[in-house]
């Protein structure tokens, strides 16, 4: 009898373990399911995480979707903008299942999204990008205009070569926006695949080969400029200075000239002064004094003399 | 219930020999023994698979049947076994690290292999001014909230590379290139820095950014002598200005020395005069009342006294009669000038 309690309980267990591996199924907080019965959807999405129970595989299937942000990844693509350059646009997406039944309905699986995705996708980045000019899909914003006009007045001010040199075009949508345009249109398009497009980074623009080349070879060109204009205000700024020199030193001398050559002439005239000062009290012997001053100054030593006896020093002589 | 952790040889070893009894005595099932093995390797298994261990630098994510129940620390932990629970570890304190432009060699050489390419397709942007940067950075993150790093999206890393190649583009692509390669580093990390995490919150990764760092920041390969050369000039510039400045500083400064030498000897030298002058005519003053004591007297002295001195120094003197004629023309016309 107890032997018998225990073969029945072993069954029992074993069917019931069977029943429940037959018709339980669990979906992990990442997943969403689709039950079908022969093929043909029942009920609607799983989207609750936790155990969950259905007819056993061959009447009823799940097929699980992910829940999750998925990324998608475009291939680079060569694109005119409208200003005619030449760019490779590489953008990638992030999108979800937004609605599962209508995902399974039209596309199946994450494969068939991925090949719509890229059709939409890849369709409605070229028509955005070639709309637009280049600078759109770089700049976010006109800041960069303010900074560089700030700066080349700066420049100008100091006698220096602005850095860049003629106007950048403003834009009118910008970089972001610009994604924005994808995304909305995109999810036009892809809303009856139940996808959600999250959204969508242009993760690289870059100039196309040739484009690139021509780039490089104007970035060469005004940096020589560039170069050149900073070798150029250095050859002036020293011949300003050579300038300077001259100038400073023709100034320094010819004000010492001016200036010693007052000293001089005060000195001179104070001197007139001081003599005629003295000598106006007696002019008489002051001429008397002087004039025999001279004499002795004057007349050279070892000469010959011839005097006239009529000399008032012979008078004595004469008298006799 | 038996104890899960006895010997299971043992339990074989009765097994087969309860069995050899069975045989012996005719076939026969111990079903009360088959039920008690059964259970006892059931309970054997489950307790090996209900303990997890959860290290130091991660969080363990606990689910039952697919549902979230809970995230545990570092220790030993029990969890429902049978494929009940599950429990999914993360990293949250290791700091994880992305490169871009380049990548790190040795420890992480063993990486996937789509991204051994030329990673200077990563690197080269472009300006604001639609000029061609080479610019390589690295992004360090945490994962902040293992639920929402492992229930939010599916590829984290490859989130983060995008947008944050994205992120650095729209950044860059708001500067000049002048700026970015020189002053605007530190800004162009920041804002990319601050943006990236916007955009990583927005898909709710549950991922922390900790740093975005520039590494290098370069002109193109190409562009890159012509950059120098512009260096190069400014030197050239700085060299020429100092060498005139040099010129300036040899030549101005004497200058200035000699003119105050100029201005001190005209000084000197007016000094010289107006105390000459002081002097002569002091000495006259001191003549003159002198003489006016006795003016004829004197006068007659003075003159006479020069013209003994005067007289005196002639080689020879000649005295003409006036009656003589007709002897001048004898004599060289030098010594004629005298005085009367």
């Amino acid at each position: 009898m107890n032997e018998r309690r225990i073969v029945q309980t072993g069954i029992a267990a074993a069917v019931l373990l069977f029943a429940f591996r037959l018709t339980a199924y669990r979906i992990s907080e990442w997943e969403q399911a689709i039950i079908t019965q022969f093929g043909k959807p029942v009920g609607g999405a799983i989207t609750k995480p936790g155990l969950h129970f259905k007819l056993p595989d061959p009447i009823q299937k799940t097929h699980r979707l992910d829940k999750r942000i998925l990324n998608w990844d475009g291939f680079p693509n060569q694109i005119p903008t409208k200003d005619k350059k030449y760019i490779w646009v590489d953008t990638t997406a992030r999108w979800r299942i937004k609605d599962p039944l209508l995902f399974i309905q039209t596309v199946r699986d994450e494969d068939g999204a991925r090949s719509r995705l890229d059709g939409i996708l890849d369709a409605v980045t070229r028509d955005v990008i070639s709309g637009h000019n280049l600078v759109e899909a770089v700049r976010n914003s006109d800041r960069i205009i303010g900074v560089i006009a700030e700066r080349n007045k700066a420049a100008e001010e100091m006698g220096e070569e602005p850095e860049t040199s003629g106007t950048l075009e403003k834009i009118a949508v910008g970089r972001e926006k610009i994604s924005e345009m994808i995304i909305e249109k995109a999810r036009k398009g892809l809303g009856e695949f139940g996808i959600e497009i999250i959204d969508v980074q242009m993760r690289r623009i870059a100039y196309e080969a040739s484009v690139e080349a021509k780039v490089f070879d104007r970035m060469v060109s005004e940096r020589q400029r560039i170069a050149e204009r900073i070798r150029s205000f250095g050859k002036g700024e020293r011949a300003k200075i050579m300038g300077k020199i001259s100038r400073d030193l023709q100034e320094i001398q010819s004000k010492a000239y001016e200036k010693a050559e007052g000293i001089r002439g005060d000195g001179d005239g104070k001197a007139i002064r001081i003599y005629a000062g003295a000598m106006n009290s007696d002019p008489d012997f002051y001429e008397f004094l002087r004039t025999l001053e001279a004499y002795k100054k004057a007349l050279p030593q070892d000469t010959r003399l011839i005097l006239s006896t009529e000399s008032k020093f012979l008078e004595l002589l004469r008298k006799r | 219930m038996p104890d899960p952790w006895e010997d299971p040889s043992e339990e074989i070893k009765d097994l087969l020999e309860s069995m050899q009894k069975k045989f012996q005595g005719g076939f026969k099932f111990n079903w009360g023994l088959i039920a008690a093995v059964v259970l006892v390797l059931l309970a054997g298994i489950g307790a090996l698979s209900a303990a997890y261990t959860v290290q130091p630098q991660e969080k363990a994510v606990v689910l039952r049947f697919g549902r979230f129940v809970g995230t545990s620390g570092p220790g030993i932990h029990f969890k429902i076994p049978f494929g009940v629970d599950t429990a999914i570890k993360v990293p949250t304190e290791r700091v994880l690290q992305e490169e871009f432009g380049f990548r790190a060699q040795g420890v992480k050489g063993a990486r996937t292999t789509y991204e051994e390419k030329a990673f200077k397709e990563e690197s080269l942007m472009l300006t604001g001014d639609l000029n061609v940067a080479d610019v390589e950075w690295i992004v360090q993150y945490k994962v902040s909230d293992p639920k929402k790093f492992l229930f939010n999206t599916r590829d984290v890393r490859k989130n983060l590379r995008d947008v944050s190649q994205s992120v650095l583009r729209r950044v860059v692509g708001d500067r000049e290139v002048g700026s970015v390669l020189t002053t605007a580093r530190a800004e162009i990390a920041e804002e990319a820095h601050r943006i990236m995490q916007e955009v990583l919150d927005r898909y709710d990764m549950g991922v922390r950014i900790i740093t975005l760092k520039l590494q290098d920041v370069n002109p193109p390969e190409s562009v890159r002598p012509a950059f120098n050369e512009v260096n190069s000039a400014k030197q050239e510039q700085e060299k020429l200005i100092n060498e005139a400045e040099r010129e300036y500083n040899r030549v101005i400064p004497e200058a200035r020395g000699k003119a105050a030498q100029e201005l001190a000897k005209a000084e000197g030298d007016a000094t010289q005069v107006v105390n000459r002058a002081k002097g002569d005519a002091d000495r006259f003053k001191s003549v003159l009342q002198a003489y006016r004591t006795a003016p004829r007297v004197t006068r007659t002295r003075l003159y006479l006294e020069t013209i003994e001195e005067v007289y005196g120094r002639f080689k020879e003197m000649t005295i003409v009669d006036k009656g003589v004629q007709g002897l001048l023309p004898v004599f060289d016309a030098r010594g004629a000038g005298a005085k009367p």
